[in-house]
């Protein structure tokens, strides 16, 4: 397999006037921990529908670990789309043996271990579910998986602290030497960006800063304040 | 700033500053303070991940360079130690030591200070420390 996770190359996608990717070319190495970052409309979750195949780009090559996205890349990539929901007459537990049967490298045991460690009553139905409740089981659902690229688009939206502190603490243990490829969109960066190894900036479909965290930090600040001077 | 707790010790992190210098360098003054005792065993580079929510290639570097200072072992299979060796902590201070006053030294000097002048404000620097 591919030392890349992801290699995007020149990648353009517009909706009607509105160009979503503008070129966009980018590569992400195998094993990183990456914040996608950038304001609304910056292109980020154009990205990760394309990289898991549900959206095509207009031109440009995708590849993940060197295969192009479709459903032959579904066993190597766990999605957690923006505001998901699962089944609300589902408990988590029918939740859990849905996934078993169904998404390829799926880990019960380990579903289990992150249920009692995020605190989630796997008896209740997700319709009866806080926002911060069905947002852990959905988190569960991926980081229960076993493969090599997760993406995250938007993991901690309106997740209360404690709940949003336990999701951090998971996915600590989840990355790492020999760890997953993470894509993460947030903007809950305060939190979020001590996580990551690599930041990428969007801005208008195309990266405006890239480059290792810590070094980031030692030129720019905080991926907090890069976001606040990228954006003025 | 952030206040996050591993064990016995408390870490204070800037973010927007490099992470693994900070944990680097609270780790070394924690030892060289003697907060953390000869021979105890620091928490491995997962456990101190999580209770610091940061990734573990930053604790890992963190850790190589203690490692590379003298003042951790590692014992395979057991985890990582603080070393035993009270000569080497003492040898790690007063190279820091040695580097810090250098460095200091230079500076003034660049801004066109004397020796007199240099001792007569550590002087006073000091007269300052004790009232405080």
């Amino acid at each position: 397999m591919s030392e890349l996770a992801v290699q995007l190359s020149g990648v353009t996608k517009s909706y009607g006037a509105k160009r979503a990717l503008d070129a966009l070319t980018l590569e992400i190495p195998r094993g990183q921990v990456v914040g996608i970052l950038g304001p609304n409309g910056a292109g980020k979750s154009t990205l990760f529908r394309i990289l898991t195949g549900l959206t095509r780009p207009d031109e440009g090559t995708v590849r993940i670990f060197g295969e192009a996205p479709g459903w032959r890349t579904n066993r190597l990539v766990a999605y957690l789309p923006d505001r998901a929901r699962w089944y609300a007459d589902h408990t988590a537990e029918q939740a859990l043996r849905w996934a078993e049967t169904f998404l390829p490298g799926f880990d019960p045991a380990a579903a289990r271990r992150l249920a009692e460690f995020m605190k989630l009553d796997l008896r209740m139905r997700a319709g009866d579910m806080s926002r911060g409740q069905e947002a852990r089981l959905m988190l569960l659902l991926c980081l229960a998986r076993r493969v090599p690229l997760l993406i995250l688009d938007e993991p901690f939206t309106g997740i209360d602290a404690p709940s949003r502190a336990r999701i951090i603490e998971s996915l600590v243990t989840h990355i790492g030497e020999d760890g997953p490829t993470v894509l993460i969109s947030t903007h809950e960066l305060h939190e979020a960006e001590p996580l990551f190894d690599h930041a990428v900036f969007l801005v208008d479909g195309r990266v405006a800063l890239a480059g290792s965290a810590e070094e980031l930090r030692r030129k720019h600040g905080s991926m907090n304040e890069i976001m606040v001077s990228l954006l003025r | 700033m952030e206040e996050r707790r591993a064990g016995t010790l408390t870490f204070r992190l800037d973010l927007s500053q490099p992470l693994y210098e900070q944990i680097l360098q609270q780790m070394r003054q924690a030892i060289a303070k003697g907060e953390i005792g000869l021979g105890e065993k620091i928490p491995s580079v997962r456990e101190m991940a999580q209770s610091l929510r940061v990734n573990p290639n930053t604790v890992s570097h963190a850790y190589q360079e203690l490692e590379r200072d003298g003042l951790t072992e590692t014992r395979r299979g057991q985890g990582t130690f603080i070393t035993s060796s009270p000569e080497k902590v003492q040898r790690f201070r007063e190279e820091l030591a040695r580097h810090m006053a250098r460095e200091f030294v230079a500076g003034m000097r660049a801004y066109g200070f004397t020796w007199n002048d240099i001792a007569r404000f550590l002087q006073e620097a000091q007269g300052r420390h004790v009232h405080e």
